[in-house]
């Protein structure tokens, strides 16, 4: 059914012309050349063609909650999701299987806000959190700010925590797992093949489509809590079958030995890649962590929501099927000088004494925790150094009882749940970390200088004090 | 310029039209809405997540080229938003404390920026029919139509 009546209800935006390419995620103005790192250098209107005019086709009981059937909330999330839709070129809405949103206080991130500011933002997240989620649906929390666990660390407002616990508590009652975490998929919600999702969390939405073979778009905070409360999302980019072809092709000569390669490598391609799709031929089936790096990474320096890896990714059991049949003639070489550069160029620094190491970005896996525990073991870290692994209190708890846990806090190390530093605005001069996305990120959010490195000499630099190197 | 005297500028070939000190750009009105402001120009990309200070809307980046300057009120002319799920939350933030662009003035729309912009109400253009950094400069005063798809540029 077309919904004419709501025609003169649609004020705030109009889907007029789409195009749909690469991941359908954009709206390209003007296709020209696309020049590595930058998108597109024209700014000249070329093709028309593949423009579509039109409204989405809603149900008419989604029209009667757009219209206020099931109060004014429900309403303003069906009029986000129509409303996005419509730009996105969405022609219908469709059932969403499994939700991961965010459900923050802000923090430090909102330091310096006004009351009125913070009152009005926590009311919103209220008002969220009141409405049951859809049923079947299984919703997942992103990490917060903060730590629920009681720490001796003056970021962690003690207010903005109990505002966080009772939110929680609110959220919980009303269907969501408070999961606090950015890596899902390794808590439990680890979706099928061709499930439809609205995950928040750029490097999750990657892993899922990539490497689970799940589909999302990538969602902001208001539209992962309208999916969630309505069980419904607009099907564009790639929940669609034509938008999941791969754009941008990459031979890979280098070897990657360890998950922070992997990071190098999707930070290299997610600039070159922008905000399509690259696929990688000639590597490896990547671990767990490994992927977790490489999908963290690409959607760090661009704005990447899937990859295929040629005979391992679930949808590129060829290099053919990635590219739908279509395989480029030109691509991109990542060699063994390629991933030394992409390394250096996140090693800016004035000098190698160090205050930070941290891991667990994206949060660390149990594996992460074993292996860390492993190299910890028998040692402890330099006097002023905090070594931090984030990682989701779900997996602390096993790290608890399997004594990861005590190894690393008598080594002088910390496991933080819920969040991570950057989140927190832990302030910190010279950070070691593993995490090209941690990395890239903390530059601007803490003002810090950075090294990345593999897990191992990330270790050695927290025992020494200071960065020695790869070793 | 009053919203209404749109309608009388003289039409130029190539979709513009221009009177003593102003020009107007025709354009796709993504997120429809009218605002005006100081443009705030630059041909490159910009992360709401990690790159904006979520309170003061200033952008924090080390090495954008936009470091240091905020964004509230201002007419953001630059190639795209990069893509993260933070980026309407930050500009959520940012519109309460009155720290948000007044308006975006987008080559590629990215999804995410799009959705902040729905959900705080901030008039979004794309589309443009000649070169937004040929022809507006930080500093000019830009009025944003996006329900006509008109953006009316007025040099400093």
């Amino acid at each position: 059914m077309f919904a004419i009546a709501a025609l003169g209800f649609r004020r705030v935006v109009r889907m007029c012309r789409v195009l749909s390419l690469e991941a359908g995620l954009i709206r390209r103005a003007w296709r020209g050349p696309i020049t590595i790192g930058s998108g597109i250098t024209s700014w000249r209107v070329s093709i028309r063609s593949a423009i579509k005019e039109g409204f989405m086709e809603l149900t008419g009981e989604q029209q009667a909650v757009l219209d206020g059937s099931r109060g004014d909330y429900l309403a303003k999330c069906m009029r986000w999701l129509v409303d996005w839709g419509e730009v996105m070129g969405a022609k219908r809405l469709i059932k969403v299987d499994n939700t991961h949103a965010l459900l923050p206080v802000p923090n430090l991130m909102a330091q310096g806000a006004s009351k009125e500011t913070m009152d009005r933002y926590m009311a919103d997240l209220v008002e969220a959190c009141s409405h049951g989620t859809h049923p079947g649906c299984t919703c997942t929390v992103h990490a917060a700010f903060v730590t629920l666990d009681e720490v001796d660390v003056p970021e962690n407002d003690p207010e903005q925590v109990q505002m966080q616990k009772d939110l929680a508590v609110l959220a919980a009652d009303a269907g969501f797992i408070p999961t606090f975490t950015c890596a899902p998929y390794l808590v439990g919600n680890v979706p099928l093949k061709d499930e439809i999702l609205a995950w928040t969390e750029s490097s999750a939405v990657v892993y899922a489509n990539s490497i689970l073979g799940a589909r999302t778009t990538r969602h902001g905070t208001e539209s992962a809590i309208a999916a969630s409360l309505l069980g419904l999302v607009p099907e564009f980019g790639v929940l669609l079958d034509e938008n999941r072809k791969g754009t941008l092709r990459i031979e890979v000569t280098a070897e990657l030995e360890d998950p922070p390669d992997w990071g190098a490598l999707g930070y290299f391609a997610g600039k070159a890649a922008g905000l399509g799709i690259p696929v990688f031929n000639g590597i490896r089936r990547p671990s767990q962590d490994e992927a977790k790096q490489l999908c963290a990474a690409l959607a760090t320096s661009g704005g990447v929501t899937m990859c295929h890896i040629a005979g391992v990714t679930p949808e590129a059991p060829t290099i053919d099927a990635a590219f739908q049949g279509d395989v480029p003639e030109e691509y991109l070489t990542f060699d063994a000088e390629t991933l030394r550069e992409t390394y250096e160029s996140l090693r800016v620094r004035t000098g190698d004494e160090i205050d930070s190491v941290i891991l667990g970005c994206p949060h660390a896996s149990i594996n992460e925790l074993s292996k860390i525990a492993a190299l910890l073991k028998g040692k402890k870290v330099a006097e002023g150094v905090r070594l931090w692994i984030d990682t989701a209190r779900g997996t602390k708890g096993n790290a608890d009882r399997m004594g990861y846990t005590e190894i690393i806090e008598s080594a002088g190390g910390r496991i933080l749940c819920d969040t991570c530093p950057t989140n927190m605005r832990i302030p910190a001069k010279r950070i070691v970390t593993h995490g090209f996305k941690q990395a890239h990120y903390a530059r601007g959010m803490v003002g810090a200088e950075v090294i990345i490195a593999k897990t191992d000499a990330c270790i050695r630099a927290a025992v020494a004090g200071r960065w020695l190197g790869d070793g | 310029m009053p919203r209404r005297m749109l309608a009388y500028v003289r039409q130029l070939p190539g979709g513009g039209s221009e009177m003593a000190n102003t020009i107007d750009i025709r354009g796709h009105g993504v997120v429809k809405g009218y605002a005006e402001g100081e443009a705030l120009v630059a041909d490159t990309t910009l992360s709401f997540w990690g790159e904006v200070d979520a309170v003061t809307g200033k952008v924090i980046g080390v090495g954008h080229p936009l470091e240091g300057i905020s964004l509230g009120g201002r007419v953001l002319v630059i190639r795209s938003t990069k893509g993260s799920s933070g980026t309407p939350m930050v500009l959520n933030l940012a519109q309460l404390e009155g720290n948000a662009p007044a308006a975006f003035v987008n080559v590629e729309v990215d999804g995410l920026a799009a959705l902040g912009c729905i959900v705080n109400e901030i008039p979004m253009m794309t589309e443009l029919e000649r070169d937004p950094f040929g022809l507006i400069a930080t500093g000019d005063h830009v009025v944003v139509d996006a329900d006509e798809g008109v953006l009316r540029v007025t040099r400093k």
